[in-house]
């Protein structure tokens, strides 16, 4: 917003408009005004919410079963994988309206774009494979034969290694995008849910929903070099199912959701120890940092409710209502 | 016997087992809901205010209380009105509002973790049930085929057979498509807990 500031005005008239410029630009809230898109994947909606506000702003109906969820990395657009639909909805981030299909394969229910923002490789839950798509194109060029009911898609900052897991054969699945070939597959424990990288590529991190770990990779000699385990105070072992993973740029802190213990363990990047555990809502799997990593936002699928972590305090600081039965969420710059 | 029909019931069977894909968790595999098998539910995934590990069966020994979370438990309570009722019930000094506090939620996941724990036998007795329903229909399919390759078929006994694996596959058909709705109520009891859970925990903020 550039004040238009007439050269016939009077000086203090001036300079009066644009103190009060400054000053409401300084008391305009907080900077981090981004906008986060939350998938429901029951009420086939998705959830805007402004993040200076933490409100809800609007619901965009959407296709059946509403789960993946990401920006283009023009900022552009939303996508949303609507498995039943077998199709990928984009959401213009200008109108936030929709704004044509994705091609995607059958089933679609997670996807992920490589670093250049010009493919798309989308899991296949039903149909065991990986379909690539060309975004600018919107045509599917070709596709993978992977593990049985792939969901965990990982791919390295370089663009190179694109990961895969599967839930029913145990298995991270690396695929060298040139040749989309699995050059490698690396155990790890029952039904991996979802894989992510280090900024630095240094690491891959993979949990596994029903082992009850996150186990961590060296992408270079495809081993897993240590696993996470996850305990809490008065606390079964059983309702602890890691799904979600989001590690800050600097790849000193990681976040991971577990799912019905309803908590959110912090780990230390470096060393892997769990340094706390946060209570948030219900059945927690997914999760977003906000661009300026001040915030980390989780969905929260039976209690259908998304919760607001301090990333500085580790503390939980709002709850929101959305939709129901949250899964997927993506901030925008914006 | 018509092939035609042996056909049907036996293509109708096989849609309905359950796929090995997507049944079972691998820590339980007699468990037939997608959801991984959670036995009871724990305090620590639904409380974070201060501990009831000293309230014990204090709660029933209450009659408010009691009552309180009769009420308060039952799914033909809306969650608003109980939320309201919390609110209205956890007043006085903050040493009696910790008390109340901590006798009803106490009160109320005994009650409903019993509740839970009764459907979550429930869901495994059907499970079980439904294996020896799906060994008898096949052993009934082995001896149809077995009659049916006579040279002198009997056909009243055929016959006989064949509607008895009919009648199974449609009870074995409607059982699967129970224990799919039933596999969401542990999750549902769940949820009231933490919500009402969140609801007392705030009366002490």
């Amino acid at each position: 917003m550039s004040p238009q500031i007439s050269n016939r005005g009077s000086k203090p008239m001036r300079w009066g408009f644009l103190v009060s410029v400054c000053l409401l630009m300084l008391f305009n809230g907080d900077a981090s005004a981004f906008t986060a898109y939350v998938s429901n994947e029951r009420s086939n909606t998705v959830s805007v919410i402004d993040t200076n506000k933490w409100e809800v702003i609007k619901t965009i109906k959407v296709g059946q079963r509403p789960r993946g969820i990401a920006l283009t990395k023009d900022q552009k657009y939303v996508l949303v994988a609507v498995g039943d639909d077998d199709t990928i909805q984009m959401i213009d981030t200008g109108t936030n309206e929709l704004a044509g299909t994705l091609p995607s394969g059958p089933d679609p229910e997670l996807f992920i774009e490589d670093p250049d923002g010009k493919r798309l490789y989308v899991a296949n839950e039903d149909d065991n494979t990986v379909t690539i798509i060309d975004i600018d194109r919107r045509v599917q060029i070709g596709d993978i034969q992977v593990g049985v009911e792939p969901e965990g898609m990982g791919i390295s900052p370089d663009g190179k290694i694109l990961v895969n897991t599967s839930e029913t054969t145990n298995m991270a699945h690396f695929i060298d995008t040139a040749t989309r070939k699995i050059v490698k597959s690396v155990l790890v424990d029952p039904r991996p849910r979802f894989a992510a990288f280090k900024q630095d590529g240094s690491e891959l991190w993979v949990s596994s929903e029903v082992g009850g770990t996150v186990s961590i990779i060296d992408p270079a000699k495809h081993e897993v070099k240590q696993k996470i385990e996850f305990k809490i105070s008065g606390m079964r072992p059983e309702p602890i199912q890691p799904v979600g993973i989001n590690i800050t740029r600097d790849g000193k802190t990681g976040f991971v959701a577990l799912g019905p213990a309803n908590h959110v363990a912090v780990v230390d990047g470096t060393t892997h120890q769990v340094t706390k555990y946060l209570l948030v809502g219900q059945r927690v799997w997914h999760m977003a940092l906000t661009p300026d990593e001040r915030y980390l936002m989780t969905t929260n699928g039976t209690s259908n409710d998304l919760s607001i972590i301090d990333v500085a305090t580790l503390k939980v600081v709002n709850t929101i209502q959305v939709g129901q039965q949250p899964w997927g969420i993506a901030i925008s710059e914006h | 016997m018509n092939f035609f029909r042996l056909a049907l019931i036996l293509s109708t069977m096989i849609a309905a087992l359950p796929s090995s894909a997507r049944a079972a968790d691998r820590r339980d595999p007699d468990w037939p809901c997608v959801q991984p098998k959670v036995p009871q539910m724990s305090v620590a995934a639904m409380w974070d205010g201060p501990s009831i590990a000293d309230v014990g069966n204090a709660w029933q020994d209450d009659p408010t209380i009691k009552d309180l979370v009769v009420r308060l438990a039952a799914r033909r309570t809306p969650v608003d009105a109980a939320e309201r009722v919390i609110s209205g019930f956890i007043t006085g000094t903050d040493a009696e509002k910790q008390k109340k506090a901590k006798m009803l939620f106490a009160g109320l996941f005994d009650s409903l973790s019993q509740q839970r724990s009764e459907i979550v036998s429930g869901i495994e007795r059907v499970a079980r049930k439904q294996k020896e329903l799906a060994d008898r229909i096949r052993s009934d399919v082995t001896a149809l085929h077995e009659l049916e390759d006579k040279s002198e078929q009997d056909q009243i006994k055929i016959n006989a057979l064949a509607d008895q694996v009919e009648w199974s596959t449609r009870i074995f058909e409607d059982r699967r498509k129970t224990i799919r709705y039933v596999c969401e109520a542990p999750t549902a009891i769940e949820q009231r807990v933490f919500t009402l859970g969140r609801a007392i925990r705030k009366t002490l903020d």
